[in-house]
Formats: C-alpha cells, sequence, structure tokens
C-alpha cells in the first residue's frame, strides 16, 4: 500500500513535468477559473454583507403621546422588548430628542433655531430595531395599538419595497454564482480531459503490459490534484497580493463596516484550494475512467 | 505420452481446469512441477473452440474459429485486410470478449475473467505492433522498464531483468537513447524487449515488420525466431509474404473472419 501510493506520487509527480507544456497550460486555466470564482465569490459577500447592513438599518420609531405616563412608557417598552422579532428598544426622551436635533443642525452648519423656542416642540420616541426587518408591519401594528404612542412613522411599503431589491440581488447573486461555478467546473474538467487525451496512447501501454485499472488511474488522479494544488496556490498568491486593492474596494463600494477581513481570507482559502484540488481530482478520474471502461 | 494421441487426449491436457482458489502454496508448487512435465510439444498455451466474434454494429468478425497453439510453436497468421486477424489479437489480449465460444490461454477462459484478472493474464503475453508504440519522452531503458514499473515490480528487480532483456535484443548500447534517435528496426527491438521483460508465455506480434524495410524485417524476424527458440510461444500476423513462405512454420490464414487454411511447414499462399 505504502509502496503503492509511493509510486502513485513518483509517476504523477513525472507525468507533471515530462509534460510540462500541458501541465503548465492545465495550471494556468486552473488559476484564471479560480480567480474568475474567487472574484465572483468576494463580490457575492460583499453583496450579501452589504444587503445585511442596508437591512439592519431598518428602524421603526413611534411617537409617545406628549400625556403618557412614565408607567405607560415602561409598559410600552416592556412589551415591544418581550415580541421575538424586536433587536433592542431604545427610549428617546423630549430632551434628548431637542438634543439630537440641535447637534444634527450643528453638522450641517445651519443656525440653531431651537434656541429662539419657548417650550421643547418635540415629541419623546420609542426607537425600535429589528432581527428580521420582514416584520415590521407587525411590530408597527403592536405599535399603533398602544395608548401612549402617538403615531408611528410609515416606512411599511418603503422598506418591503427595498427587500424586494435587497432579495432580488442576494437570488440573482447566488445564481449568477452557481453558473460561474458551472462554468468553471466544466472548462477545468475539459482541460483536465484534454491533458489526459494527450497521453492515451501511454494509457494504451499500461494497459497492454498489464498495469491494473489502480495503477493507471491513481497517479492520474495524484497528479490532477497537484495540478489542482497549485493552481490554488498561484491564485491565492494572486489574490493576496491584491488583497490591500480588493479590501479598499470593497469598504468603498459597499460601504461594509463589519465585514471580517480574516473570517473572508479562510472562507477564500477553503473554497479556493478545495475547488482547486477536487476539480483536479474529479477531473482525472473522470477522464481516466473513459480509458479504463472497455 | 502415447505414440498415437488421441484427438481427445490433447483437449484434456490444454483444457486444465481452472485453478480453485485457496489452495496451500505446496499443493500450487506440486501441481505446477507436474505441468512442467506435461509441458511437452502438445501442451497448448492457446486454445480458441467455436469462437465468433460479433461487434455491437452488427458486423461479425469471426466465425466458429477453432485454433489450438502448442506451447514453443512459431505461428503466423495470414489474410488479407478485414480478414480479422485484429479481431482474433483483440481477443487473446482480452481487449474485446468472444459473443460465443472460448478463449483459453494458459488455461483460463479468458470470458470468465474477472475485471482484476485481465492485468495478470496480460503478463503472460508480450505484445509487439507495426507503429511500435513507444513513448517518446522517455530512453530504450526507460521505455522497457515503464512496462515493469506500472505493474508494480519492486525497482531493484527492474534493473536485471530490463539489462537482460535489453542484451537478448541487443540494445545494450542504445539503452539512453529516446526512440526519435533511433532506426525503425531498433525500435522494434526495443518494442520487442518491452514485451520480453514480463517473461511472457506468449508473444502476439501484430504486422511487426510492417514499417521496416526488408533486410531489416529479416533482422526482426531472426530475433522473434531466436525468441522462440528460448521457449516463447510466437504468434505473428503478418502480410510480409517473403518472410512466411521461406521459413515454413505453421500458417494459419484468415478469411472473412474463418480459418481458411491451418498447415505446418506452409507458405503465405496456397499451393495446390
Amino acid at each position: 500500500m505504502i509502496t503503492f501510493l509511493f509510486f502513485s506520487i513518483r509517476r504523477a509527480w513525472q507525468g507533471f513535468w515530462r509534460n510540462a507544456l500541458m501541465s503548465f497550460a492545465a495550471t494556468a486555466t486552473m488559476v484564471l477559473m479560480l480567480l474568475l470564482l474567487s472574484g465572483f465569490w468576494i463580490i457575492q459577500t460583499g453583496l450579501l454583507a452589504g444587503l445585511e447592513f442596508t437591512e439592519q438599518k431598518v428602524e421603526v420609531i413611534a411617537y409617545i403621546q406628549p400625556n403618557a405616563t412614565d408607567s405607560q412608557v415602561e409598559a410600552l417598552t416592556a412589551r415591544m422588548d418581550a415580541m421575538p422579532q424586536v433587536d433592542t428598544v431604545t427610549y428617546v426622551s423630549r430632551a434628548e430628542a431637542l438634543e439630537r436635533f440641535r447637534a444634527s443642525m450643528e453638522e450641517q452648519g445651519r443656525e440653531d433655531l431651537t434656541q429662539f423656542l419657548e417650550s421643547n416642540p418635540l415629541f419623546a420616541s420609542v426607537e425600535i430595531t429589528l432581527i428580521d426587518p420582514t416584520a415590521i408591519r407587525e411590530v408597527g401594528d403592536a405599535l399603533r395599538q398602544d395608548m401612549a404612542v402617538r403615531n408611528v412613522i410609515n416606512i411599511e411599503d418603503l422598506v418591503e419595497r427595498v427587500l424586494t431589491v435587497t432579495n432580488i440581488l442576494r437570488t440573482g447573486g447566488t445564481v449568477l454564482l452557481i453558473v460561474i461555478g458551472v462554468i468553471v467546473l466544466f472548462i477545468i474538467v475539459n482541460t483536465i480531459r484534454l491533458a489526459v487525451f494527450a497521453r492515451s496512447e501511454e494509457i494504451e501501454i499500461m494497459r497492454l503490459v498489464g498495469a491494473s485499472d489502480a495503477f493507471i488511474r491513481w497517479p492520474f488522479v495524484f497528479e490532477g490534484a497537484f495540478v489542482g494544488f497549485l493552481g490554488a496556490a498561484l491564485t491565492l498568491a494572486i489574490l493576496a497580493a491584491a488583497a490591500d486593492p480588493i479590501s479598499g474596494f470593497m469598504v468603498e463600494f459597499f460601504r461594509v463596516l463589519p465585514l471580517e477581513v480574516g473570517s473572508l481570507a479562510r472562507d477564500l482559502i477553503t473554497l479556493v484550494m478545495g475547488a482547486g484540488v477536487g476539480l483536479g481530482i474529479l477531473g482525472s478520474w473522470l477522464s481516466v475512467r473513459t480509458y479504463l471502461i472497455r | 505420452m502415447s505414440p498415437f494421441p488421441s484427438p481427445t487426449a490433447e483437449i484434456l491436457v490444454t483444457r486444465a481446469p481452472a485453478p480453485t482458489p485457496r489452495r496451500s502454496l505446496r499443493s500450487r508448487l506440486t501441481e505446477r512441477g507436474r505441468r512442467r512435465e506435461q509441458a511437452g510439444p502438445d501442451r497448448a498455451i492457446l486454445v480458441l473452440h467455436d469462437v465468433t466474434k460479433q461487434y455491437p454494429n452488427g458486423k461479425i468478425a469471426l466465425r466458429d474459429v477453432d485454433l489450438v497453439i502448442p506451447e514453443g510453436d512459431f505461428v503466423f497468421l495470414v489474410g488479407p485486410s478485414g480478414a480479422g486477424k485484429s479481431t482474433l489479437i483483440k481477443l487473446l489480449i482480452r481487449d474485446e470478449v468472444a459473443t460465443r465460444g472460448e478463449v483459453v490461454l494458459d488455461g483460463q477462459d479468458l470470458a470468465r475473467l474477472g475485471r482484476r484478472a485481465v492485468p495478470k493474464i496480460r503478463r503472460k503475453i508480450g505484445i509487439i505492433f507495426q507503429d511500435f508504440k513507444l513513448l517518446p519522452t522517455k530512453s530504450v531503458w526507460e521505455n522497457v522498464a515503464f512496462a515493469m514499473d506500472v505493474t508494480g515490480t519492486p525497482r531493484r528487480q527492474i534493473r536485471p531483468a530490463v539489462d537482460r532483456v535489453l542484451a537478448i535484443v541487443g540494445l545494450t548500447a542504445q539503452a539512453k537513447q529516446i526512440p526519435s534517435q533511433l532506426s525503425g528496426g531498433e525500435q522494434q527491438r526495443t518494442a520487442i524487449a518491452r514485451a520480453l521483460v514480463h517473461d511472457p508465455r506468449l508473444i502476439i506480434a501484430d504486422e511487426p515488420t510492417g514499417n521496416l524495410d526488408p533486410l531489416i524485417s529479416w533482422e526482426i524476424l531472426q530475433l522473434l525466431l531466436r525468441i522462440n527458440e528460448l521457449g516463447v510461444t510466437v504468434l505473428m500476423a503478418t502480410h510480409n509474404a517473403e518472410v512466411v513462405t521461406a521459413l515454413r512454420k505453421r500458417v494459419v490464414a484468415l478469411e472473412e473472419g474463418r480459418v481458411i487454411r491451418d498447415e505446418v511447414g506452409g507458405a503465405y499462399h496456397r499451393e495446390d
């Protein structure tokens, strides 16, 4: 068994270098295809993170009746907090609302006109963030039924429209990624098929001199794995070199701050290595099989 | 051996029962010893019994072929293109399976052979082609060693075996050259060395002189005859009438899938 493994790896290594032109062509195709795949995957990941970020910004704001008592407000916040769709509940008092307004006016460089007012015209409010933005209508309805609530800002229609768009983008991105994945699969398998075809005579001679199927197949499978590994390593090297501009672009384009570069890199390494080595093995296995089944 | 061997006696000897599994090494060794004693001129390495081959497209390449080749024989297989020579050879190396009938090689019915047993039976056969089928990137030595390497022979056994067969075919000096640096005759001798390296019982040569000029063809024939003298059975398919007629060996003629002539000491064409 060890001898056989050693034999297969030695023959795979020889096969790679003795057919250097074909091996490099296959590796180059592998690199291009993996770059394509990882490029789309990065865009898809960024898109998903961006969409999630946008959806997290969905907030229900309910203004409190000016005559509501503290206990009514407390009961309201407690009731909202208890809803499973609700993430956070923040009470903004009238004084805080005024402060925020003044701060935003100052930020925009506009004159603060509230100083000329005799009293605070703003309402206190409850700001509710959602775990799932699709629950906005339920939460809104629950708020409207409360006696302490003066009115709820009606953004349900807008949010639903935004959610439709994000869902289309999400599905579209996934479909595109799958299509790209299938294209990559076929191109890589076909390239390896060509490389094996170029050596069909070698396989024929092996069969004629009495080599068993395993002795014919495994060196090719190892060679395919090697081409895949090399292709994946080169792809990752290229991606690593381009990592700074890419992450710059991602942050710029998607405004994705919560995206963890560490986990993205880990997923990417798994994806590229898995796809490279896996497709290399699959391609060789299928290609050699056509010569063995007779 | 009886001085008057009956036809059935031959079949009894040649249709040795397929080896049953799980026997002791000792019993196998004694059996082998007994077989060796029997290995007189009458023991057949190859028996074809009523063999018919029909391809999936309906073409019948061989019809009811009966052929017995005793161990140590030298047989020419002749006939026009399309007569069924190539199909016959494909059946012998188990590249194809007979539609009907039995092909028994060294006591084993090829049709009943499992997938895993096929490579092992092929190691008992050395095969030589018109187009040599050498690997262009490997040297003479490596081409011969390749046959042993890919069958899992330990490397320390490969070197002496390759050196030995290269000496037999007279290519020791050219061992490091690659096929494109060799003449046609030398390339065919490399192929013969590769065919010999597994110590085969049977050499099948499919038009081995088809690409060679007459002088070189004779050289190859000489070599095959010498190998035959070493006790290896040789079956050679050929169109080379001059060689066949001059050597007066056994000639099996095929036409439209049938054996139309089988004579010892025959010529290429019928001599009536």
